[in-house]
C-alpha cells in the first residue's frame, strides 16, 4: 500500500485537529476542576462516530478514514503513544517511597491491591453472566477485571493530594506510596494476562510468561538501571541539551518495548519497566524528566485519548446496568481495601477512608488498561466503555470525598 | 552475653560519655586508635578498644606498642578481646558497655557484590542501637574538623541529630555548621506535566519549598546552638544521595544523618535511598546519630 499526498495530508489535518480541538476544551474543563483526560475523550465522542459520524457521515469519513493507509498511520502514532505513556508512567514508579513509608504504606499498597483484585476476580468468576465475554477466556477476562479494579491513577492522585495540601503528610505519602505499588503490580500483572491471549490460558505457556516478565524485570531493575544510571551523567553534560537526553529515553523505550513485543511479551512491559529503571536515576536531571512529560503528556497523551473517541460510539455502547455495575465494584473494592490497610496501618478511621477515596481515582491509567484489552479482544465496546465511565467518575469523586473525611495534620 | 537495655533506652544522643573503636590489625590500626584517642580526649570520654578475633601473643605485644606509641591514657582506655562473628560480636559490646558512640573505619566505595551483602562497617552502621562514626580517612596527624554538614530531614530524631552534631562542634570549637534539608517531590512532575500552566507549577513547587523551609528553620530554632552559626540550606533531589553529593560538593570534613528508621534489608540496597545512598558511597567521615527515642 503506498502512502500518497492526499494520505498524508488527511493525516495531518486529522492530527492538528485533534491535539488544538484537545487542548481547547480540556482548558476549558480545567476551569470546572475536570481531569484532562475528560476533555480530550470528550472531543474524541464529539469528532468521532458518536457525534460527528452521526450528523455528517462524509466530512468524519473524510477526516478518520476507517481503511487505508492514514487509518493505519494514525493507529501506528497510537500505539507508540501509548508505549510513550507507559514509559512516562514507569518513570513515576519508585519504590523506594513504599519501603521507606513504613507500615502504614506497605498495609495500604497491599490491600488496595489484593482486596480489589480479588473482588474484582471473584465477582466476574462466580457471576459470569454480569459480563458478556467468551467462555474459554474465563479465567483471563476474571484476571483482567481484578487488574481493572485495583490500578490506580498517580498523576490525578497527586493533583488532588496538592489541591488539599496534604502531599507532603503522612496521608499524602501514603497515598502515593500504595499508587505507586498499584501501578507496578497492576501493570506487571496485566502484561501477564496479554501474554495469555492467544495462548487460551495453557499452563505452560502461563509460566513461560511469568519467567519472562520476572526475567526482565529483574534484569532491567538490577543491571539494566545501574547501566543507565552510569551512562546519565555523561549524556546529559557531552551530548546536546535536551537532545541527548531525549533521544536515549526515548530510544531505550522504543527498544526494551520491541524486545518484549518479540518474546511474546506486550510492548507496554518494555515500555513500563525501562520507565522505572530510567526514572529511578539520581542523575536524571529533574528538568530532562519534566521535558520528556511535557513532550508525552501534551502532544501525544492528547491524539491517544481521543483517538479512543474515534473507534467506539460512546453513545451505542453505553449500557447503565454494566456501567453501574463496574463503578459499584470499583468503589466498593478500592474504598475497602485501601482504607483497611491504612487503618491497620495505624491510621484513625477518618483518615483511613481518606486514602481509600484517595486511590479510588483511576484516571487515564484504567482507559489506558481499558483500551489494550479492547485492542486485544479481551473485552468488548460495553465494557470499554463502562471502564471509561468508571475511570472519569471515580477521578471526579476523589478530591471532595477525601476532603470531606481527612483530618488535619 | 547480658546486658540492661533499660540504660539504653531514652538515654539521649549526646554526650557520648563513652566511646568504642573496632579496631582490625591492618595498615590503618594506628590511624584509627590515634583518632580514638583525640575524640575520646577532646570529649573527656572513656575509651574502649574492641578487636573481635583470635588473642595471641603476637597481636597483644603489637597493641601494645601503637597504643604507647599514640601515647594513650591506659587509665580510661580498655582493650576488649572478644570471638565470635564481628558484627554481632561488636553490637552486643556496645550494648553490654552501654557504648555512646563506635568508631570503625570504612571505605569510601565498596565494591558491587560487597556492597550487597554488607561490609562490617556498613552492617553495623545500619544495625547499631548507638551513634556510629564511619571514618573514611582516619589519620595519625591532629585534625579537626572544619566543614560539618547535617541533614536537617524532617523527623523528630533529627533535633537530636542535631544537637548532637552541636555538641561536637562546641568541642571542637567549629564556628558555624550548615544544616541542609533535602526537597524531593516524587510524582510531581507527571502531575504539573499534565495540566498546570508554568507560572502555575512555579507557584507550586515555590510554596513547598518555602513550607519545608519553614519547617527547618522552627526546628533550628529548637536546637541548642549556644555561639554556634546555624546556617540553612534547601537542596533539591533524592533523600540520601543529594545529601551526600552536597557535602561531596562542599568538601564536608564531617556529615552528620540520623540512624535509619526501619531495619534495613537488602531490598533497600537494590531500591536504595536514604542512608543507604551514603553508605554506598561515603562523601567524607559519616557520623550516624542514634537519638534512642
Amino acid at each position: 500500500m503506498k502512502f500518497t499526498h492526499h494520505d498524508l495530508f488527511t493525516l495531518l489535518i486529522a492530527i492538528g485537529t485533534m491535539l488544538i480541538v484537545a487542548r481547547l476544551i480540556s482548558e476549558l474543563g480545567k476551569k470546572f476542576k475536570l481531569p484532562g483526560v475528560m476533555g480530550e475523550l470528550i472531543v474524541g465522542i464529539l469528532l468521532g462516530p458518536t457525534i460527528l459520524g452521526s450528523i455528517d457521515p462524509d466530512l468524519f469519513a473524510s477526516i478518520f478514514p476507517k481503511t487505508g493507509a492514514t487509518k493505519i498511520a494514525l493507529d501506528g502514532i497510537t500505539s507508540l503513544a501509548v508505549i510513550m505513556l507507559l514509559f512516562v508512567a514507569g518513570m513515576e514508579v519508585q519504590l523506594q517511597i513504599v519501603l521507606k513509608q513504613g507500615k502504614a504504606a506497605i498495609y495500604t499498597s497491599l490491600t488496595s491491591m489484593v482486596i480489589p483484585f480479588t473482588l474484582g476476580f471473584c465477582t466476574v468468576w462466580f457471576v459470569p453472566e454480569w459480563f458478556n465475554f467468551d467462555n474459554k477466556y474465563r479465567l483471563v477476562y476474571a484476571l483482567f477485571f481484578g487488574t481493572a479494579m485495583a490500578i490506580s491513577a498517580i498523576p490525578v492522585i497527586v493533583k488532588i493530594l496538592m489541591d488539599l495540601n496534604i502531599y507532603k503528610t503522612k496521608v499524602g505519602m501514603t497515598v502515593i506510596a500504595a499508587a505507586i505499588f498499584d501501578d507496578l503490580t497492576g501493570w506487571l500483572l496485566f502484561s501477564f494476562i496479554l501474554s495469555l491471549m492467544g495462548q487460551e490460558g495453557e499452563v505452560t505457556n502461563a509460566w513461560y510468561s511469568v519467567s519472562m516478565i520476572l526475567g526482565f524485570g529483574l534484569f532491567m531493575l538490577l543491571i539494566g538501571r545501574r547501566v543507565i544510571d552510569k551512562a546519565l551523567p555523561w549524556v546529559q553534560t557531552k551530548l546536546s541539551w535536551p537532545g541527548g537526553v531525549l533521544s536515549l529515553s526515548l530510544g531505550l523505550c522504543f527498544l526494551s518495548a520491541a524486545f518484549t513485543e518479540s518474546i511474546g511479551l506486550h510492548a507496554i512491559l518494555g515500555a513500563f519497566i525501562t520507565g522505572i529503571a530510567f526514572g529511578d536515576s539520581v542523575h536524571l536531571h529533574e528538568k530532562a524528566r519534566e521535558i520528556i512529560h511535557q513532550f508525552v503528556t501534551n502532544v501525544f497523551a492528547p491524539l491517544f485519548f481521543v483517538s479512543l473517541g474515534l473507534k467506539v460510539n460512546f453513545i451505542e455502547n453505553f449500557d447503565l446496568t454494566l456501567v453501574t455495575i463496574v463503578l459499584f465494584l470499583a468503589v466498593v473494592c478500592k474504598l475497602v481495601g485501601a482504607s483497611l490497610g491504612a487503618y491497620m496501618g495505624g491510621m484513625s478511621k477518618r483518615n483511613a477512608i481518606a486514602v481509600g477515596f484517595g486511590l479510588n481515582a483511576r484516571g487515564a491509567m484504567e482507559i489506558i488498561l481499558g483500551t489494550l484489552a479492547l485492542n486485544a479482544g479481551l473485552i468488548d465496546e460495553k465494557m470499554f466503555v463502562a471502564l471509561v465511565v468508571m475511570a472519569l467518575i471515580t477521578s471526579i469523586m476523589s478530591g471532595p470525598l477525601m476532603k470531606r473525611f481527612i483530618e488535619p495534620d | 552475653m547480658t546486658f540492661d537495655l533499660g540504660k539504653l533506652k531514652k538515654r539521649p544522643s549526646y554526650p557520648f560519655e563513652t566511646i568504642a573503636a573496632a579496631v582490625g590489625f591492618s595498615p590503618r590500626l594506628e590511624a584509627l586508635v590515634s583518632e580514638a584517642k583525640r575524640l575520646s580526649e577532646t570529649l573527656n570520654a572513656k575509651l574502649l578498644l574492641i578487636h573481635v578475633g583470635e588473642k595471641t601473643a603476637k597481636k597483644e605485644d603489637a597493641l601494645s606498642k601503637m597504643l604507647s606509641k599514640t601515647g594513650m591514657d591506659m587509665k580510661r582506655c580498655q582493650v576488649i578481646w572478644a570471638d565470635g562473628h564481628p558484627v554481632e560480636t561488636i553490637l552486643s559490646l556496645c550494648k553490654q558497655h552501654v557504648v555512646d558512640l563506635l568508631m570503625i573505619g570504612a571505605l569510601k566505595k565498596e565494591n558491587l557484590l560487597n556492597y550487597y551483602l554488607g561490609s562490617v562497617a556498613r552492617k553495623i552502621s545500619r544495625k547499631a542501637k548507638c551513634s556510629v562514626l564511619l571514618l573514611t580517612e582516619a589519620s595519625t596527624e591532629e585534625s579537626k574538623p572544619k566543614k560539618i554538614i547535617v541533614n536537617g530531614v524532617e523527623n523528630p530524631k533529627t533535633i537530636h541529630t542535631l544537637n548532637a552534631a552541636l555538641y561536637l562542634a562546641k568541642n571542637y570549637s567549629v564556628k558555624d555548621i550548615t544544616v541542609a534539608r533535602e526537597v524531593h517531590m516524587p510524582t510531581l512532575t507527571m502531575t504539573m506535566a499534565d495540566d498546570s500552566t508554568a507560572p502555575e507549577a512555579r507557584e507550586m513547587k515555590k510554596h513547598l519549598n518555602e513550607e519545608e523551609s519553614s519547617r527547618l528553620l522552627s526546628m533550628i530554632k529548637k536546637s541548642d546552638t549556644g555561639k554556634i552559626q546555624v546556617k540553612d540550606k534547601m537542596i533539591g533531589g533524592k533523600p540520601g544521595f543529594a545529601i551526600s553529593k552536597y557535602a561531596r560538593d562542599k568538601k564536608a570534613d564531617l556529615l552528620v544523618i540520623n540512624s535509619p528508621d526501619t531495619h534495613l534489608n537488602l531490598l533497600d540496597r537494590i531500591f536504595t535511598h536514604d542512608i543507604e545512598y551514603v553508605l554506598a558511597d561515603l562523601p567524607c567521615n559519616v557520623l550516624i546519630v542514634h537519638s534512642r527515642i
